[in-house]
């Protein structure tokens, strides 16, 4: 029997790698691989000396969440699928010098999503859902990624509060939109696609905790420097524990490998246990802290139900 | 009726909460950041209600709590304080409701506001609007006087005061002191105050003969605590304290070691011994009561009665002048020994065993009684205990008696002085005894002539105006009718297995908990008319607790009663003579 390892994400989340047995989903995006170190040359970078964490990170991170599901009955005797989804970004500063983390800020926002031309707000109790209008044919299963447009956008406005000089800023997710924001890095928790070959996989896999791979460039539409790294875990499957870090492509070799640098020395210490956490280590302290107080914002799901439902027996 | 607790500029302290059932009798406040409440803090808040007058609901904090909202597991509290995971700390108080104004009883609404309550809100909270005679206990835990209402203590809705707790550390003896100190002083019962008077049984040490010495280490904090609940510090002006006769000393001079002026010794004489027939209060033991003798005794004491006559001090019986207590034993059980004499003393259908047994006792008495049962010193000087005659405060020292000889003494004296307030009639003046270790005096278990005494105060001194102040360190082991007939209970340290018996039900959970760690002067007192006991620390006493702190004496007290007194009056002769001096 050949080894195997358990992966430390609970089943309900997916895996950690998503493509299988391993990154079996080359992606077609332009690698280029040279620019800290000779691709010839890759191997895992240890912590550099006299790097220091910054007093000040802060995480960003939204949630969101479907409330109901609708039809619209149109004058032609159509109908329309909609959704009703409550979504919340907030950001966490976690004050390492003084030991104190705080929700530095939380935006709530609700939206009816549907193709419906005739669609208007709804008003449920003391909730509003404001009508988010979707091209093409609004079909039901798209419509939950309609809802990430507005959450990216609140993401965003919450991000640009309360920076200081010196902090550091950990997106969850993608950077996308945000790569005009100074000093910040898009932490990817899931890998979908094998940006490197084989011989470039294996020196991610071989990457000790607390280690991290070279800084690659992506030439994707959304690309940007990256590089991978490992965070603190028990020894286990090849890729366990390993994070896609990246930050804006604007930047220049030398401040991406030195903010590849801080990453190291920063995020390691945000890991969190498999025994408190379904999708450790990656799911960061701070991040899973933060959705725990945004979903108790987005109000009680069975309440929201209830009035909205309540709403749509009086517009009968 | 002001409503500045509510309108006011009264202090917002938090919001009722919605996570846990809000009763209402019962619920929790949020805390709002930037604010606190304690154990025992007043607080009150409002629920509006259609087509009626807001209701105001006044409650006491009886349980206060703080937690990491956010947090999932034990540990997440290290990665808190390293400041990686946020969290927010969120204190909640549990509210006990005292009083709910129109009575309209109504949960407060989840996220109304809760004030502090100062003042008349505080006041109106805890009651102490309605009481129309307020007696200052001490300071609540926020500083502020918090008061008896007295109509629960003078009999005119009830009477009697229970003070449980640890000795040493509980300072029963100094609270009721200091309750009488208030009583005496606040001006509260007007002219009965002037003419109450107390009875003081000092058990311990020479702890209570100083009541009338001012307290050299009182200091000016002590002052304003006293001013505060509107009192002057100072010493009971006016005591009187008795001493038993110095053992083996002819004279009888009081036995005390510390106070040396101002003492007068009691005594009975055989006269008044027999005559008064007391000889069952020298079987004041429960477990005497058991026994079979208490025929022998009760007949034995007929006999006295009946047959004893005074003769210069002593008494004579059957032609034989007895001249002292050792006497008067021998020659009863002489007399019991003789078949000839046995029947007539002791009644007809008694055993020699049961004569035997008594006999057995009553010469193992001869050593502890001698001296408080006198036929050697003159029957005109003054020597009993009375208290209408006495101060105002009367202190009977106890300590260096042996227990038979302490439950002598106090038997006889509450008897003598319930007989007397019965036979007045009247309920006024009033006559506070203070009486420690009551489950010696009045235990749960088994009878004895001081229990019926004790049953008899307590079940109907509140029409005759005895009240009884009681204290004990453990309730449990007092008879169940005297702490039941006790308006008044107070708790100070107690002790833990203690603490759970039922006769602290009055305290609810957290207060149990919080009296094992009370510190000396701090007590928990529940009366009728507040659902909650109430905490509260009494100032130190201002009169002195021992010699060391002792002042300078008062002039009267430099005298004794035997100083006093007419001397005439002492030596005289008995005669309205002729040879009486013409002035």
């Amino acid at each position: 029997m050949s080894r195997f390892f358990v992966d430390a994400w609970d089943p309900a989340y997916g895996a950690s790698f998503e493509a299988g047995g391993g990154p079996a989903a080359p992606s077609s995006a332009r690698v280029e691989p040279d620019h800290e170190v000779p691709a010839v040359d890759w191997r895992a970078i240890g912590p550099r000396a006299g790097v220091r964490a910054p007093d000040v990170v802060l995480l960003v991170d939204g949630v969101r969440r479907i409330d109901a599901s609708v039809w619209t009955a149109e004058e032609d005797g159509g109908s329309y699928p909609g959704i009703a989804a409550s979504y919340a970004a907030g950001v966490v500063r976690c004050d390492l010098q003084r030991g104190v983390a705080q929700l530095a800020g939380t935006k709530v926002g609700r939206g009816l999503f549907t193709a419906s031309p005739s669609a208007g707000d709804v008003v449920a109790g003391s909730v509003r859902y404001p009508v988010h209008r979707v091209g093409g044919t609004g079909e039901l299963a798209k419509l939950p990624a309609a809802v990430q447009g507005p959450l990216t956008a609140l993401e965003v406005e919450v991000s640009g509060a309360e920076r200081t000089d010196g902090d550091l800023l950990v997106v969850d997710g993608p950077l996308r939109n945000r790569r005009q924001l100074p000093r910040t890095l898009g932490y990817i928790k899931t890998q979908h696609s094998q940006y490197l070959d084989a011989r470039l996989n294996a020196v991610v896999t071989a990457l000790d905790p607390g280690q991290r791979s070279p800084v690659f460039r992506l030439g994707t539409a959304w690309g940007g420097w990256s590089w991978y790294v490992r965070l603190p875990v028990a020894p286990g499957a090849p890729w366990a524990g390993i994070v896609r870090v990246e930050c804006s492509a604007e930047l220049d070799v030398t401040e991406a490998v030195a903010l590849a640098d801080l990453s190291l020395v920063t995020l390691p210490r945000f890991a969190s246990n498999p025994y408190k956490d379904p999708r450790a280590p990656q799911n960061l302290v701070p991040i899973a802290g933060l959705e725990r107080r945004l979903r108790a914002l987005l109000g009680d799901a069975r309440l929201l139900h209830r009035v909205l439902a309540a709403a749509a027996g009086r517009a009968r | 009726m002001t409503d500045e607790g509510i309108d006011g500029p009264a202090e917002q302290v938090g919001r009722v909460l919605g996570t846990a059932d809000a009763t209402p009798l019962q619920f929790w406040t949020a805390v709002a950041p930037g604010s606190y409440l304690q154990l025992d803090d007043v607080v009150v808040t409002r629920r509006e209600l259609p087509d009626r007058e807001p209701v105001t609901i006044a409650g006491v904090v009886t349980q206060v709590r703080a937690r990491h909202e956010g947090a999932q597991f034990d540990s997440d509290v290290f990665a808190i304080a390293d400041g990686t995971l946020p969290a927010q700390v969120q204190e909640a108080a549990e509210i006990t409701t005292t009083r709910v104004d129109p009575e309209l009883y109504v949960p407060p609404t989840p996220g109304a506001v809760v004030h502090r309550a100062t003042g008349d809100a505080r006041a109106r909270a805890l009651h102490f609007d309605r009481m129309e005679r307020r007696i200052p206990m001490g300071m609540g835990r926020d500083g502020v006087p918090v008061y008896l209402n007295a109509d629960f203590l003078d009999g005119s809705r009830g009477a009697h005061v229970s003070i449980s707790g640890i000795s040493g550390v509980a300072t029963k003896t100094s609270f009721a002191t200091f309750l009488l100190y208030s009583v005496f002083r606040s001006g509260v019962l007007g002219g009965d105050a002037v003419n109450a008077k107390a009875l003081i049984f000092n058990v311990k040490g020479e702890d209570l003969l100083f009541l009338d010495h001012p307290n050299t280490r009182l200091d000016d904090a002590t002052h304003a605590a006293y001013a505060k609940l509107g009192l002057a510090a100072g010493a009971f002006p006016d005591v009187r304290v008795y001493a038993p006769p110095r053992v083996g000393d002819s004279s009888g001079t009081p036995d005390v070691s510390s106070r040396l002026t101002g003492v007068d010794s009691f005594y009975w004489t055989l006269a008044e011994f027999c005559a008064d027939r007391l000889l069952p209060y020298v079987f004041a033991d429960a477990d005497d009561e058991r026994q079979q003798y208490t025929m022998v005794v009760h007949s034995v004491a007929a006999h006295l009665a009946r047959y004893a006559q005074p003769a210069d001090g002593g008494v004579s019986i059957d032609g034989v002048r007895l001249g002292s207590y050792a006497d008067l034993v021998d020659h009863i059980v002489d007399r019991l020994n003789d078949d000839d004499t046995r029947s007539e003393w002791a009644g007809s259908a008694v055993g020699l065993g049961t004569v035997n047994a008594f006999a057995r006792r009553l010469i193992g008495s001869k050593k502890d009684l001698s001296r408080l049962i006198r036929g050697d010193l003159a029957t005109r000087r003054p020597h009993s205990i009375n208290t209408a005659e006495s101060a105002q405060v009367t202190v009977v020292d106890l300590h260096n008696l042996p227990d038979r000889a302490q439950r002598f003494v106090v038997g006889v004296t509450l008897k003598s002085e319930f007989e007397r307030k019965e036979k007045s009639g009247t309920a006024k003046p009033l006559l506070f005894v203070v009486l420690d270790e009551l489950n010696k005096y009045a235990p749960r278990e088994g009878s004895s002539p001081i229990k019926e005494v004790l049953l008899d105060i307590a079940e109907r001194g509140r029409s005759l105006g005895v009240i009884l102040v009681g204290a004990q360190q453990t309730a449990s082991e007092v008879e169940r009718r005297i702490v039941t007939n006790s308006a008044i209970r107070v708790v100070g340290r107690l002790d833990p297995a203690e603490a759970s018996r039922p006769e602290y039900g009055f305290l609810p959970p957290a207060q149990r908990q919080r009296a094992l760690l009370a510190k000396p002067g701090t007590m928990f007192v529940n009366q009728p008319d507040i659902p909650v006991p109430l905490c509260l620390e009494f100032p130190f006493p201002a009169w002195a607790t021992r010699v060391s702190e002792a002042g300078r004496a008062p002039s009267q007290t430099l005298r004794s009663i035997t100083g006093t007194a007419d001397p005439f009056a002492v030596v005289g002769t008995g005669g309205g003579t002729d040879d009486d001096i013409p002035f």
